[in-house]
């Protein structure tokens, strides 16, 4: 194509596009003014979630990268792409706040589901009776067009903490705790090792106090936190065979330490051996209480020892 | 090629490009003024652009393609109407919405409302990115039609109108601050003591505002009638209708010590129709 050709046919475009863009400029309303209240009405509106395309203007939470959440318009649904579309997750809100939640409920329960590009899961209560609730997962493994529901507990009291994670396709755990009294309450395992399918729940530990967290390091090995009201020093059982049995772990805190760090996060592998932090819990106030203790065992979380303090990246 | 051609054709093809430049900024506009919710400071941009688009685009195409007479009477002809039509929506525009747009001393800032005549609404737009606006809030009184705008400080303008029922408002709007964005205050706090300018003294202190007026004419005013527009101007009200504004000029810094004195000016500047200026007071110590 010469240059004179190329000029002309830019030029007619453009001449083309301007008349269009003046013709919709007249029928857009725009000889018209939009008041503040209705741009915030007309978003609303918008938001109403009727059709999937209508969802856009929804604001992910992201989880991860472009992939994330909304609570808006009551209802739960989820993106993989940064929030151009949405699929609704068929559970109602006012399921997966259930129980013993004061939280806001703008944002999912902290650990209360998975969403990354292999699984999204959201743990949710079923069930009239809150003392005695089934507790169920509901799972896609095809970024939301299908879904289906693994039942964790067929009967569950009114539930605190909970807690769900994967640790590869096959093998997941569930935490729950419930039925709480002051600072007194019912915590349990469950495991699966198919996906979510079904569901098995582990021996109890025996421990009646308010669980902080708990989680799996492999399928075989995981840890118990307990305390989370003025705890004076860490409660922390580990199980090396899925739960079969729980034993409460040997932290040696040093002297200087004692009543500073006094709840244990969750263990992770490193090099040879495992380690945990040790944090202050609520109301630590130890060069700030932000600074944690880190403590390493070599014979897979029964014995802890001290090995260095260390201030957490914000 | 002579010097002369080179030259015809270096404005050609800068006309071209900035034909191209006109071309993009309204497409975007037009593709992004829903998602971002602005919209022209001026409805009328949007035609003089376009005005403007036609104009360059026909001179370059004339000085770049040498058109032959039939052809360059056809693009003038096109030119022409695009131009004319462009003219007939923006005065037909303009009687639908009268668009008021006032520019800061200093060029920073942008004062826009926009009046839709028809449905008797004015809306206060605040300026976001250049030529670019969001509607903030809506005036509360239809507009007759008489209006006046006076930047007080370089970020500080006086809209005072006149509504329908021929009583007297004024919209301040405030672009900026005197404690560095920091933290919000409040302007009858920072400005207690006594201030004099003019032929006029005016006493802040914790029960409100007082302005005397040489002439022996004393107004008072409570706090419960002095309306404060953001971090730089109150309104002082009697009977629903702003009497005075008082702002705190370019120059005046918030103390966060409260035992120091303020050093610095304010302005008064009376809310009336009629052509007034505003004044200049100094701090003359406390009460």
């Amino acid at each position: 194509m010469s240059l004179k050709k190329l000029i002309i046919t830019v030029a007619i475009l453009m001449v083309l596009v301007i008349c269009i863009a003046i013709v919709a400029f007249q029928e857009d309303g725009q000889t018209t003014l939009s008041t503040p209240e209705q741009i915030f009405e007309e978003q609303k509106e918008t938001e109403n979630p009727s059709a999937e395309l209508e969802l856009d203007p929804l604001h992910p939470i992201l989880t991860e990268d472009s992939i994330g959440y909304s609570l808006q318009s009551d209802e739960l649904n989820i993106t993989y792409n940064n929030g151009k579309s949405w699929t609704t997750v068929p559970v109602a809100i006012s399921d997966l706040f259930s129980g013993e939640y004061n939280g806001n409920q703008q944002e999912l329960i902290e650990n209360s589901f998975v969403l990354n590009k292999e699984r999204a899961a959201f743990l949710y209560t079923d069930g009239q009776n809150l003392a005695s609730q089934r507790v169920v997962l509901k799972y896609s493994m095809d970024q939301g067009n299908t879904w289906q529901d693994g039942v964790v507990s067929e009967q569950f009291p009114v539930l605190r903490f909970r807690k769900v994670a994967f640790l590869n396709d096959q093998f997941g755990y569930v935490i729950l705790s419930g039925d709480r009294t002051m600072s007194q309450e019912y915590s349990v395992v469950f495991i699966t090792n198919d996906g979510g399918v079904t569901w098995k729940e582990t021996n109890d530990s025996g421990v009646t106090r308010l669980i902080s967290d708990g989680g799996f390091i492999d399928e075989t090995t995981g840890f118990l936190s307990f305390g989370t009201i003025n705890p004076e020093e860490p409660d922390f059982y580990v199980t090396q065979n899925s739960g079969e049995s729980w034993t409460k772990s040997n932290i040696q805190i040093p002297t200087e330490f004692k009543q500073i760090f006094v709840t244990a996060e969750i263990p992770f592998k490193e090099d040879d051996h495992l380690a945990v932090l040790i944090n202050q819990g609520p109301n630590g106030d130890y060069q700030g209480g932000k600074v944690k203790g880190k403590f390493i065992s070599t014979d897979n979380g029964l014995n802890w020892t001290f090995q260095k303090e260390v201030v957490p990246c914000e | 090629m002579n010097n002369k051609g080179k030259s015809i054709d270096v404005i050609a093809w800068v006309l071209f490009f900035l034909a191209i430049g006109f071309f993009c900024l309204q497409v975007g506009y037009f593709l992004g003024h829903e998602k971002y919710q602005i919209e022209y400071i001026d409805n009328r941009l949007f035609y003089i652009i376009n005005i403007c688009f036609v104009i360059c685009l026909f001179f370059a195409v004339v000085l770049l393609l040498r058109l032959n007479k039939i052809s360059l009477w056809f693009t003038f002809i096109i030119g022409i109407v695009l131009i004319a039509v462009n003219i007939g929506l923006c005065i037909s525009n303009n009687q639908q919405v009268r668009n008021i747009v006032s520019i800061s001393p200093d060029f920073k800032h942008v004062l826009s409302i926009k009046e839709d005549r028809k449905e008797g609404e004015s809306i206060y737009y605040r300026s976001s990115f250049l030529i670019f606006a969001r509607p903030t809030e809506k005036l509360p009184y239809e507009m007759n039609g008489e209006f006046k705008v006076e930047w007080l400080a370089n970020d500080i303008a006086a809209f005072t109108y006149k509504a329908k029922n021929q009583t007297v408002h004024q919209f301040i709007a405030t672009y900026g601050d005197r404690n560095s964005g920091l933290s919000y205050y409040n302007v009858g706090p920072e400005i207690q003591g006594k201030w004099q300018g003019g032929d006029l003294e005016m006493i802040s202190d914790t029960d409100g505002i007082t302005v005397i007026e040489k002439k022996g004419i004393t107004e008072r005013y409570d706090w419960d009638h002095i309306v404060q527009f953001g971090t730089l101007a109150i309104v002082l009200m009697k009977n629903n209708e702003p009497v005075w504004t008082i702002a705190l000029d370019t120059n005046f810094k918030v103390e966060s010590d409260s035992s120091k004195f303020p050093t610095n000016e304010i302005i008064l500047y009376r809310a009336t129709m009629e052509e007034n200026q505003p004044i200049q007071m100094q701090f003359k110590g406390l009460n």
